[in-house]
């Protein structure tokens, strides 16, 4: 199964929100959709959702327009929130119920999602009971219980422990390992480039970036080599404004061109006593601070 | 469909586990099958008591100095002493005859133990009569509803013309006979009795309000929660925004519903088992002899009424981002609503139902399911008029319904201040 979204535009008023996104993911495949604050993709996923209509666009399903009646989407909304003062049990069912399923097979889905998530001594509890991470762990079940085909997790891991943070990529792998679509948005990085093949960067309406996570990495302009030295001073002096040094103590080498990489690393370790020399390979993290870092 | 079914038995069930939706109506049910079994309860207290009272009657008897009682009942007493010995045996006659619920004791004397006996409460009152045109009236605690004097001041008048008459040569049979000569009269209402339906009809006008208001904001509630809690954020991507709406309102209407029905169908139960008890109170007896047809009246304009505002309260319900905004927000319709009330009360109370201002009120949705269903109950309107008053109604529960329903899709989507009805207006345009 193939989820595409072409050339979606929505405007609220004069006020463009989106302008023309587009991108495309496929089954078994986790994708990314990141973006600041207030750049559109919450907007997106309601769209994808069918929350409101698109001004104009489609959202296609192997080619042709999503029959929402037949594919189920599944969704960790950022904002949690469920019925605090009603038994967990009966508003997982209700939620279930909302999405399709019938009581029984609704009832057995619940439960075994609480078991999985090991909440199933909370089964009658009231969710306001719960603590915040439990509280979490149960909404993920209302976007799973149903076996959606599409999953669109929107800060799954905010808030939760280490432990539970470890529980729920293992879901996620799972659910990817079903030959489901995950749709993340996150601004943790680390989890993006754990779980997503390709990612799409969001800049005030637009897709600024977008495509496999290790190809856009390995086309980053790679112009730059982190080293790590006994010599730092000496090659702080010798290099100057090309050198500058990282907060962890390596430096990072800046050249005039990707061409000149083989000379700068024979010179470098020709002349000083280098420990180790690589070419720099930039982070998600500083990917999105420079598509995303500044908003139009 | 399926999704609407849904919501409305989750939201159906969430009333009936409410404690408090519960508990109100057990109450309700409760405080009406003790008004209800009142009178048998109290009849059999009474018997219980008809030791003491013969008592009573027996003392009566020992003070009135020989003379004739009459206190077999158990009646309370009323004391009659008077300052003109040759009445004396007219006079009692007449209070015997006038107060036909009391034992009208004569005493002579010892007026200083009758005041002290009516002081505490022994006696319920005592008349000294000092002559045809003068008399004191003794009562413990002087009652708002007491109209003893104006009866006795009748009996004084007419022995008073008696011996007037008598004085100028008419005998005393002749007399009494002019004064007492009977006028009957028949009336034949050729539409309604208002003195025998407004009591029922004040009674579902005040249901009709009470639950219109009360679930109406509860709906209102219930929304303003769910966008609160954050839990709209998933509603609103499982399910389609009218089905909510249209579940959630269906249901309290439902709920209100099932709480009428279970409070006035107890009543109904508890006076049907109590009826020989009630036999005597024409007010009560009035209430629960309701034309079918008028329930079925009430029936359609609680429905169409509560769907109006219901809709309305959910769509503003929809725009608060606070419960606490919920009062504010929602003032403006209470407002219409109390308007539209005060105006059906008024009009009831002044007998005057078929007024211009309730003729208007009766085909503007806000007001007709009140204003017409108590112009149906307490007087004759044309069937056109009701089926007109009907079809302005289910046409506008429709248009409102869709408005509303719209408000509702844009409104669970604004955070933030409540919106003002412009900005709300503009959003739905832009949508």
């Amino acid at each position: 199964m193939e989820l595409e979204l072409r050339n979606i535009h929505k405007s609220f008023g004069d006020k463009k929100v989106l302008e023309g996104i587009s991108f495309h993911t496929t089954a078994g495949t986790a994708f990314g959709l990141l973006g600041r604050n207030g750049a559109g993709k919450t907007t997106t996923i309601r769209i994808l959702m069918d929350v409101f209509p698109s001004n104009s666009g489609e959202v296609l399903i192997d080619g042709k327009p999503i029959d929402y009646h037949a594919v189920g989407i599944g969704y960790l909304p950022e904002e949690r929130g469920l019925y605090p003062k009603k038994k967990i049990f009966d508003q997982l069912i209700y939620f279930a119920q909302l999405k399709g399923m019938n009581h029984s097979n609704a009832a057995k889905a619940v439960d075994y999602w609480l078991n999985r998530l090991g909440m199933a001594e909370y089964r009658n509890k009231r969710l306001d009971t719960l603590s915040k991470g439990n509280q979490q762990k149960i909404q993920l079940i209302t976007a799973l219980a149903h076996n959606p085909q599409i999953v669109i997790l929107d800060e799954p891991f905010s808030g939760l422990d280490p432990v539970n943070a470890m529980l729920l990529k293992d879901v996620v792998k799972e659910e990817i390992a079903k030959g489901k679509i995950v749709l993340f948005s996150s601004h943790q990085m680390n989890y993006i480039e754990e779980f997503c093949d390709k990612i799409a960067i969001l800049n005030s309406g637009r897709i600024v970036l977008q495509g496999d996570l290790h190809e856009i990495k390995r086309n980053y302009s790679r112009d730059r080599l982190l080293v790590c030295s006994e010599n730092k001073a000496q090659i702080l002096a010798d290099l100057g404004s090309c050198c500058t040094e990282n907060s962890d103590g390596s430096l990072m080498v800046q050249m005039a061109s990707a061409d000149a990489k083989q000379d700068m690393m024979k010179k470098l370790t020709e002349t000083y006593d280098i420990d180790s020399i690589q070419v720099f390979e930039p982070s998600l993290n500083d990917i999105f601070v420079e598509y995303a870092g500044t908003q139009e | 469909m399926k999704q609407f079914s849904t919501i409305l038995k989750f939201e159906l069930k969430s009333y009936f586990k409410n404690k408090i939706f519960v508990g109100v109506t057990v109450f309700l049910m409760l405080l009406i099958a003790g008004v209800m079994f009142f009178p048998r309860i109290s009849a059999m207290l009474e018997k219980r008591d008809s030791e003491i009272a013969s008592e009573q009657e027996n003392s009566a008897a020992e003070i009135a100095d020989g003379q004739e009682t009459d206190n077999s009942s158990g009646d309370s007493v009323i004391f009659v002493l008077t300052d003109i010995p040759e009445y004396e045996d007219m006079i009692h006659q007449a209070f015997t005859e006038a107060f036909p619920d009391y034992s009208v004791v004569t005493a002579e004397e010892d007026f200083a133990w009758i005041k002290e006996k009516v002081a505490e409460g022994w006696a319920e009152c005592a008349f000294v009569i000092h002559d045809l045109t003068s008399y004191t009236y003794y009562v413990d605690n002087l009652s708002m509803y007491d109209f003893n004097t104006e009866t006795a001041d009748e009996i004084l008048k007419n022995l008073y013309s008696i011996n007037a008459m008598s004085a100028r040569g008419i005998s005393l049979e002749e007399a009494a006979e002019i004064l007492t000569s009977p006028v009957s009269h028949e009336t034949e209402s050729l539409g309604k009795n208002q003195a025998e339906n407004f009591f029922y009809t004040y009674i579902m006008i005040f249901s009709l309000y009470i639950v219109i208001l009360l679930y109406g904001q509860m709906v209102a509630t219930n929304v303003a929660t769910e966008k609160s809690s954050r839990a709209m954020e998933l509603l609103i991507t499982s399910a389609k925004p009218a089905s909510m709406m249209f579940g959630k309102v269906i249901a309290s209407c439902l709920a209100g519903l099932i709480q009428l029905t279970a409070v006035f169908g107890s009543a109904f139960l508890f006076f049907n088992l109590n009826k020989s008890f009630w036999a005597d109170n024409t007010i009560i007896t009035s209430i629960f002899d309701m034309p079918l047809e008028l329930l079925a009246y009430m029936l359609i304009f609680f429905v169409l009424g509560f769907f109006i505002y219901a809709f309305l309260f959910g769509a503003i319900g929809s725009t608060a981002s606070k419960v606490e905004d919920i009062n504010t927000s929602v003032m403006p319709l209470t407002i219409l609503f109390v308007i539209a009330f005060i105006v059906v009360m008024s009009s009831m109370s002044s007998g005057s139902v078929d007024n211009t201002l309730m003729l208007i009120c009766s085909y503007i949705p806000f007001t007709s399911p009140m204003a017409m269903f108590t112009r149906i109950a307490m007087s004759t309107v044309p069937f056109y008029q009701i089926a007109l008053s009907i079809g302005v109604l289910v046409v506008s529960v429709f248009g409102i319904g869709i408005f509303s329903a719209k408000i509702y899709r844009v409104g669970v989507l604004l955070y933030g201040t409540t919106p003002k009805i412009g900005s709300i207006l503009k959003a739905l345009k832009k949508a």
